[in-house]
């Protein structure tokens, strides 16, 4: 798994790191976009077991390679209301650790170009401003990039009681 | 940090380790060549290496040991108290460095001037003594001069094939020592250090070929991988079972898993020497500042425990090591004059007990004074005078447990101050062991530390509430009360919002599983449905947690929880269940906290049970009949059934009770039956419950019919006025005297007649 990663990192700095592969996930009526390079698998999984008296962005644990994972609900953290039907989990890394992100559903992976890359409007609230790292213009709509190291549930956590 | 820089820590930590355990026994034995090879050893590795990783402040202190060690290593110098001292500095010396290295890949600003000073001090003597030796050896030949048959000894012995490695090394170190002293350049040292890391590796070979050093996350991530497997497997078996080809096969896979799965955890296990080693280091230091004289005696060192566990108890240990010598072990003039041994004995002892890991710190010390433990804890104001006349010496013992209890008469700097042993008791308790004590005034105290096998995987009572499963670690899990549905409403009581619930006639405070886990929704006291009160016991606090239901105890592998779950405070993990559920692991302790439910501290639970006391004390199953009180002895029961009055059949006026096909007579001496039987309301009523109570009696099972059960008690021997003939039949129960049953009485069903076993007359003293 970690070969692959290193594999890709590479093959961006070679493509002078004009083009970034992004996989897409829908969540409510926003295409989001995670750097492939921070998704470890992407499991389709049955519901996620609630933790009771949990911070309202966790979106339950989950069974991972004999792990047991945090996930994060985007839905949640973005204040949208409760998904029927299945949900699909990216496993992502970050610097504290593994945990999971809860989406609707997961898409293609997209190339996009860092020329077509915008920072977060001004007009966006603080809260999301703080989640995505910007947006691809895709040719019919946008893609907003977020970002893994944001998402991490001890860093979301620490942001809750501060 | 680099690869090599960390090899070479783990490497010199190993080392040290070494060389504090053979420091201590050179104490002993101050000739042991052995010995001081190895301590020789232990230190020129270091210095050899951390020349090449250019760590100077390391390598110059680590030279000025070697000298000194040489020197002994020759024979020249005799290894005495302060040279020993001095050594011991020097390796804290070293410790201290590498912790720096460790945490900041640098050795930091330190000035060793002193501690080298202090060793080339040590070694001045042996100069003087070096050349009175060569006068004695050349005057007279004889093997009578002191350091001469040592020197020998090295040099016989250095043509057996281990030593002659070290002398050939010795060599290397002072030709390559020489140059790095006048000039620290570079150049010759790479050369050495290889030559002399090879060495000590090659002379462990026979070690060093069979074992592997490996990670420890390495082993956790192996550990989890297994756990996954078995979690597959069990989809695989019931995915299978319907095909025959394939449940050959799936059969195999779940051998092949329980053996890979046992392997695993056997990885995982070390030996207690590992953490035993540091305890004569203690008890040198210990003994000397406190002026004690200690012979310390360890047993079973091969003793194997989790990795973790293993981490988890050195605390505990070493605290309960400093506790013996301060507070136990007397100074040898006080010993003396009570007609000890000046000499006290600390004794160590690791043992495996089935599931649990027992290690035991006992000393033939003072003991604890329980008197002045009562007056302490009423000074204190933990317990209350009244209380504190009641307690018995067990439960007083149980008192030093508690927070910043302490009943030395000084606050020393090495204990005292009464953080000791509730320290050693949390510790213990959090990796879900036990702490029992033990002690005898002016014979010693044994203190015993009871620890699970592993910490990984630990026996658990699913429960289910707010439609989630839970697991309930079963160490917490003292009884389990089931409430049918109709009585909930009466049963549990309330004092304004507090729910309680007697259990035998004691209030027991409730904690609502779902009110705690839900806390801003409505909860009706839901009298439709059956609950179960798991009552636990957790730090010393006792309480009824009240969940919905309850599924199969399991084997759980216990997962940690990322931090943002750990912060919620009640849940202490996760686990996959065998039917591939998540479910988190319920923190007893964590909920008491949370539920506010207090410590017990006048009564303490988990009271300690050892096998001196065991023969004075016997626990007896307090029970009414009729109106009057008995006792039965805890280790005849074999089990409580309460059962419809009309399971009770009648041989003639005898009752008996077909017992899982067995025939059991019921003994009712208390008239328990005949009073239900003649009761009024009771007639035609088959609901109607008894309790019997199935004993074992010799070979056979008797069945003793009772009103209620009261308690578990101790029950202590009573003596008649003015002997030392221990009466029968009667036992003293919370101070009050009690008949016990005499179950051999019970009249064998074939034998026809009157013999009926007899309800002794409790007769009730002024308490």
């Amino acid at each position: 798994m970690s070969t692959a990663t290193v594999g890709v990192h590479r093959k961006e700095k070679a493509a002078a790191a004009a083009l970034v592969e992004m996989c897409s996930v829908r969540v409510g009526q926003t295409l989001f976009g995670v750097p492939i390079t921070h998704i470890l698998e992407i499991v389709g999984s049955p519901r996620p077991q609630p933790v009771p008296l949990a911070p309202g962005f966790v979106g339950g644990l989950v069974h991972y390679r004999g792990d047991v994972l945090t996930t994060v609900s985007l839905r949640q953290l973005l204040g949208l209301p409760p998904k029927d039907g299945s949900q699909d989990i990216l496993v992502l890394e970050s610097s504290g650790g593994c945990f999971g992100l809860l989406v609707d559903s997961v898409g293609e992976v997209l190339t996009v170009s860092s020329a077509d890359h915008e920072p977060n409007p001004s007009i966006l609230d603080e809260h999301r401003r703080a989640l995505f790292a910007g947006a691809y213009k895709l040719k019919d709509s946008l893609l907003v990039m977020l970002d893994p190291e944001q998402l991490d549930p001890m860093r979301l956590g620490a942001e809750l009681v501060a | 940090m680099d690869e090599l820089t960390r090899e070479f820590l783990i490497e010199s930590q190993e080392g040290l380790d070494r060389m504090e355990r053979c420091l201590t026994d050179l104490e002993q034995r101050p000739q042991d060549a052995g010995l001081i090879g190895e301590i020789f050893r232990s230190v020129h590795t270091i210095k050899g290496t951390t020349g090449f990783l250019g760590f100077k402040r390391l390598e110059k202190l680590a030279h000025a040991g070697e000298n000194l060690l040489g020197l002994l290593r020759e024979g020249k110098l005799t290894a005495n108290r302060p040279i020993i001292t001095g050594l011991l500095q020097l390796l804290d010396g070293l410790r201290a460095i590498l912790k720096t290295i460790e945490a900041e890949e640098a050795e930091g600003e330190g000035d060793d001037a002193v501690l080298i000073s202090c060793l080339e001090e040590l070694q001045r003597p042996a100069q003087v003594e070096e050349k009175q030796q060569v006068h004695a050896i050349a005057g007279a030949d004889s093997a009578s001069a002191h350091p001469a048959p040592v020197a020998r000894k090295v040099k016989k012995s250095a043509k057996a094939a281990p030593i002659s490695t070290v002398q050939a090394s010795a060599v290397t170190t002072q030709t390559i020592a020489q140059p790095v002293e006048s000039a620290p350049s570079a150049a010759p040292v790479p050369k050495g250090p290889e030559g002399d890391v090879a060495r000590p590796l090659a002379q462990g070979t026979s070690a060093a070929e069979s074992t592997l050093r490996v990670d420890v996350s390495l082993l956790n991530r192996m550990m989890n991988l297994v756990g996954e497997l078995v979690l597959t497997r069990n989809q695989v078996l019931q995915a299978t079972s319907a095909d025959p080809n394939m449940t050959m096969l799936s059969r195999r896979l779940d051998m092949v898993t329980a053996d890979l799965r046992e392997s695993v955890m056997k990885a995982r296990m070390q030996p207690v020497s590992n953490i035993f080693s540091k305890i004569p280091r203690i008890v040198r230091d210990l003994s000397q500042s406190l002026g004690r004289r200690v012979r310390l005696e360890v047993e079973g060192q091969d003793t194997e425990l989790d990795k973790s566990l293993l981490e988890a108890i050195k605390d505990p240990l070493t605290h309960a090591v400093r506790n013996s010598l301060d507070h136990g072990i007397e100074p040898p003039e006080v010993r003396e004059s009570a007609g000890k041994d000046p000499e006290g004995t600390l004794k160590l002892r690791a043992a495996q007990e089935g599931s649990h890991v027992i290690i035991e710190i006992s000393d033939d010390g003072a003991g604890i004074p329980v008197e002045k433990v009562r007056q302490k804890a009423i000074e204190r104001g933990v317990i209350t005078r009244d209380r504190a006349a009641h307690m018995v010496e067990r439960e007083l013992l149980q008192l030093i447990f508690l927070p910043g209890f302490s009943t030395a008469a000084a606050v020393t700097n090495v204990s005292g101050r009464g953080v000791g042993m509730d320290v050693v008791r949390t510790n213990v308790e959090k990796i879900g062991g036990k702490v029992e004590i033990d002690s005898r005034v002016g014979k010693g105290t044994t203190l015993r530390l009871r620890i699970p096998l592993t910490l990984a995987i630990i026996p658990a009572l699913i429960v289910r509430s707010v439609n989630q499963s839970f697991a309930l670690p079963q160490g917490a899990l003292s009884e389990l009360v089931h409430v049918p549905a109709e009585q909930t409403a009466a049963v549990i009581e309330w004092i304004e919002n507090a729910p309680l619930y007697r259990l035998r006639g004691k209030l027991l405070p409730l904690v609502f599983l779902d009110r705690l886990l839900r806390p801003g929704s409505e909860h009706k006291v839901a009298a439709e449905r059956d609950k179960f009160i798991a009552v636990l016991d957790a730090d010393g606090r006792r309480f009824g947690l009240v969940v919905d239901g309850l599924a199969d105890p399991e084997e759980i592998v216990v997962k940690p929880l990322s931090g943002v779950l750990k912060d919620i405070g009640l849940f202490s993990g996760a686990t996959v269940l065998g039917n591939a559920d998540l479910a988190l692991i319920l923190d007893p302790g964590a909920i008491a906290l949370k539920a506010g439910v207090a410590q017990r501290e006048e009564e303490p639970v988990g009271a300690p049970e050892s096998e001196s006391d065991a023969a004075k004390h016997i626990e007896y199953l307090l029970v009414e009949a009729g109106g009057r009180q008995a006792a039965v002895p805890l280790t005849d029961v074999l089990r409580i059934e309460q059962l419809p009055l009309s399971r009770i059949e009648y041989i003639g006026y005898r009752p008996v009770l077909n017992f899982e096909g067995q025939l059991l007579p019921v003994e009712d001496s208390g008239g328990v039956l005949t009073a239900a039987q003649d009761d009024p309301k009771a007639q035609g009523n088959s609901e109607q419950q008894i309790i019997v109570v199935v004993c074992r009696e010799g070979n056979r099972h008797v069945g003793i019919a009772v009103s209620h059960v009261l308690d578990v008690a101790d029950g202590g021997d009573l003596f008649e006025a003015g002997t030392t003939q221990r009466t029968d039949g009667v036992t003293l129960l919370k101070n009050h005297v009690t008949g016990v049953v005499d179950l051999g009485g019970v009249a064998p069903l074939a034998a026809e007649g009157e013999v009926s076993g007899e309800w002794s007359q409790t007769v009730e003293t002024m308490a």
